[in-house]
């Protein structure tokens, strides 16, 4: 066992922080790494606040996983004509999509409810280099938590859709993985969205 | 012995620092370097105060002997000759599991002509919970105790001193195991799917930590023989024990078995007219009831409450058999 | 609490004492976080004893009044003699591919019941050194290399350890034969290998005859209601009178 401090893989400048937290970010250079059994850098954006937020703000990191879903045969009880309205539309059952999962501790039904909002509507955003000083949430999940947590947020997706689900054969694959700092401010009801 | 040990100190200011076990980054408190900790880093560790006192554990264990069919003198003879808390060690786990089940139920039904029918009910059902799972961390030996009940209460290390504590003797890797296991089965069993047809469930092991727990162990006396309860320290319960049965009520289960039995199974041949089905499944149903009081009869001369490993006077585990037999019976027929 | 090993604290060289399995410890004059890494060194544990020789007498005749057991055994059973030893057994913590995992072997060879499945009873482990009281135990000595198993395990060492447990050793005699029970000296658990038995022929019987009886007396209730009624009562008084004879006689 061995204490070592904690500097960026890229300038070496040390990190100060007051908060635990599994991603480093280096105020410096602005990298983002992460020390699972080794020092990876890490991949990541941060999204601009909207110039209207209101409130006290804070980032909320997200992984956010670029995959490739393919729905080799599927059954489904009952709900077929919205399955129809929907095939007509165009919404295919293979292609490419960005899931989002928060990184930071959360109740489940929380978890549940910003990974599928963001996964069905993608935010849009403008990024910018660092954090402007506004704090951020600790991340706890690690990449492989949120690789497993992606396909439950894809079957969830789709046993939503009208109708029971009864069997799903299907491949997911995520082709790459990056972090995502999303823009929130405190409100009554608590954290919302502040794109 | 000095090559065993380092001294931990923040590598950039070398300030004194405060690790807990488990947490692997670490503010230094001096200079605000965040510090990381490699290589083994403990798990968290926890104690629950013993709001029980000496008092309370012997009066627990008295209102205990007068419960349930131990013998009727137990209260009058019974003579407690040794009270002391212990800390016991458990791994606690917290698991979540994500996922849907999706398949389907089947119900029966039958119209006036005797048609039966099926209808099959579809199910989609999503499982996204946390499990809390506890198992204890040494042998548990004859004390009756395997998990935790309770996971609330004061917490503090003030009594770690005082109280003997044991010590944790099993690897905290297969607690996860037994922990993941553990939740994917509860998952598995809340979503109710009786037929599944498509099933994706995610176990993510989220916390893993150390719970001291004190358990007042009360020793008593029955002529001449020794017996043991353990009372939850915290909550004051009787959380295990054993205790000398009563002959009396040995004979009367046997005769409540007996005649309670013989009456299914003969009601079963009275009004089997001639269906051979009905004779035979009154006779099961009351052979079964019979083997439930037998249990009783023959093992019940010691009470033995708790998580032990054998428990031969339990009605739960005579139930347990009869439905291993009866499913052993029911392959065999098929 | 009060068998605590020492080593020097490595900042200020003080004395820094510290508990079994305890893996951060402060250094009492620098304060200094201290770390004891186990890995390299083989400790020396033993356990206190918790049960004296009247319990665990006593926790002996509690097992041999047990419904497996000859009837009246507790009462029956002549004990011969009462050893209070401590068993030497093997600790050791390895790093399998990263996962943990605790293996346990005998340190001592024996023929003792319950000692051959091993494990390591609940109980308080201390520091075994010098100033350990053994209070008038025969500590069975080690006869068995801790590096004979070294080799043979899986993975890498990270903890390894002698643990000596307290154990009472109680021979008695029951119909002219000899017999032997070990007697966990820390959570009490007793255990035996060969023990004289119950038939539960009598149980049986009991239960099956007065079972059969009840049937007959179902049927005959078809045919005389009142017949039957009385015949059943009689049958329960003597289902019971029969079974309370057999639960304590027999």
């Amino acid at each position: 066992m061995r204490v070592v401090q904690v500097k960026c893989p890229s300038c070496n400048t040390p990190i100060y922080s007051k908060e635990r937290d599994r991603l480093f970010f280096c105020d410096k250079c602005n990298t983002l790494h992460v020390r699972d059994g080794g020092t990876d850098k890490v991949e990541y954006e941060i999204a601009e606040f909207n110039k209207s937020a209101q409130g006290e703000k804070v980032y909320m990191p997200f992984w956010r996983m670029y995959s490739s879903f393919v729905i080799r045969s599927k059954s489904v009880e009952g709900g077929q004509l919205f399955r129809l309205a929907n095939w007509l539309k165009g919404g295919g059952d293979t292609g490419s999509l960005f899931i989002y999962l928060p990184a930071t501790d959360m109740e489940p039904s929380a978890l549940k409810y910003w990974s599928t909002t963001f996964t069905a509507t993608p935010p849009r955003y403008a990024t910018r280099l660092n954090f402007g000083g506004v704090r951020r949430l600790p991340a706890s999940m690690t990449k492989d938590e949120a690789t497993q947590m992606a396909d439950f947020v894809v079957v969830t997706m789709e046993a939503e859709k009208p109708g029971v689900l009864q069997r799903l054969d299907y491949s997911l694959t995520v082709n790459d993985a990056k972090v995502v700092y999303l823009p929130f401010v405190y409100a009554q009801s608590g954290l919302v969205p502040a794109l | 012995m000095t090559g065993i040990s380092v001294g931990l100190n923040c590598p950039a200011c070398g300030g004194a620092i405060s690790v807990v076990e488990g947490e692997d980054t670490i503010p230094c408190q001096y200079c605000g370097s965040m510090l990381f900790i490699e290589g083994d880093k403990g798990v968290s560790t926890i104690a629950f105060k013993s709001k029980v006192i000496h008092p309370n554990a012997v009066a627990a264990t008295q209102a205990w002997w007068a419960r349930g069919f131990k013998a009727r003198d137990l209260k009058r003879v019974g003579q407690v000759t040794e009270v002391y808390p212990i800390y016991l060690p458990f791994w606690r786990a917290l698991t979540r599991v994500a996922g849907w089940v999706c398949g389907y139920e089947e119900r029966r039904h039958t119209d006036k002509n005797g048609k039966v029918t099926v209808e099959r009910i579809p199910k989609e059902v999503m499982v996204l919970q946390d499990y809390n799972f506890s198992e204890i961390a040494c042998d548990p030996g004859d004390l009756g105790i395997r998990t935790l009940k309770n996971f609330t209460g004061e917490t503090s290390f003030a009594d770690f001193e005082m109280i003997p504590t044991f010590e944790a003797t099993t690897s905290k890797d297969d607690a996860v195991v037994h922990a993941k296991n553990d939740a994917l089965s509860r998952a598995r069993s809340s979503a109710r799917v009786p037929h599944v047809t498509f099933e994706r469930l995610h176990v993510v092991p989220k916390r893993l930590s150390m719970v001291y727990y004190p358990v007042w162990i009360v020793r008593y006396k029955y002529r001449d023989r020794m017996y043991m309860t353990g009372v939850d320290g915290v909550t004051g319960q009787v959380m295990s024990g054993r205790a000398p049965g009563d002959p009396v009520f040995q004979s009367l289960a046997v005769t409540a078995g007996a005649s309670l039995g013989g009456m299914i199974a003969a009601a079963g041949l009275i009004f089997s007219d001639g269906s051979a089905e009905i004779a035979i499944g009154g006779l099961a149903v009351g052979a079964g009831i019979l083997y439930v009081f037998y249990r009783f009869f023959r093992h019940g001369s010691e009470i033995v409450e708790g998580e032990f490993r054998e428990k031969k006077g339990s009605s739960k585990q005579a139930l347990k058999d009869i439905g291993s037999i009866a499913k052993q019976i029911q392959g065999g027929m098929r | 609490m009060g068998n605590l090993a020492s080593i020097k604290c490595p900042k200020c060289a003080a004395p820094v004492t510290f508990d079994a399995e305890t893996k951060f410890v402060k250094c009492s004059y620098c304060s200094s976080q201290v770390f004891i890494d186990r890995s390299g060194a083989g400790f020396y544990y033993a356990a206190p004893f918790m049960v004296d020789e009247t319990n665990a007498v006593g926790m002996f005749r509690r097992w041999a009044a047990g419904s497996t057991k000859a009837k009246d055994l507790d009462r029956l059973a002549q004990i011969a003699g009462v050893k209070k030893k401590y068993f030497p057994v093997y600790m050791f913590k390895r790093d399998v591919n990263g996962k943990e995992q605790v293996v346990l072997e005998p340190a001592g060879s024996t023929t003792l019941p319950g000692l051959h499945s091993l494990k390591v009873p609940a109980t308080d482990l201390k520091i075994f050194d010098g100033s350990f009281d053994i209070g008038g135990a025969e500590l069975i000595k080690p006869d068995i290399e801790m590096t004979s198993y070294n080799d043979q395990l899986p993975g890498k060492p990270k903890e390894q350890a002698l643990v000596f447990f307290p154990i009472w050793k109680l021979d008695y005699v029951f119909n002219q034969k000899r017999y032997e029970v070990v007697i966990d000296g820390s959570a009490g658990e007793v255990f035996s290998a060969e023990f004289p038995t119950r038939s539960s022929g009598a149980y049986m019987a009991v239960a099956g005859l007065g079972f059969v009886a009840f049937i007959a007396e179902g049927l005959l209730a078809a045919v005389s209601l009142p017949l039957a009624l009385v015949l059943m009562g009689v049958t329960v008084v003597g289902v019971f009178v029969t079974a309370l004879y057999v639960a304590r006689r027999m």
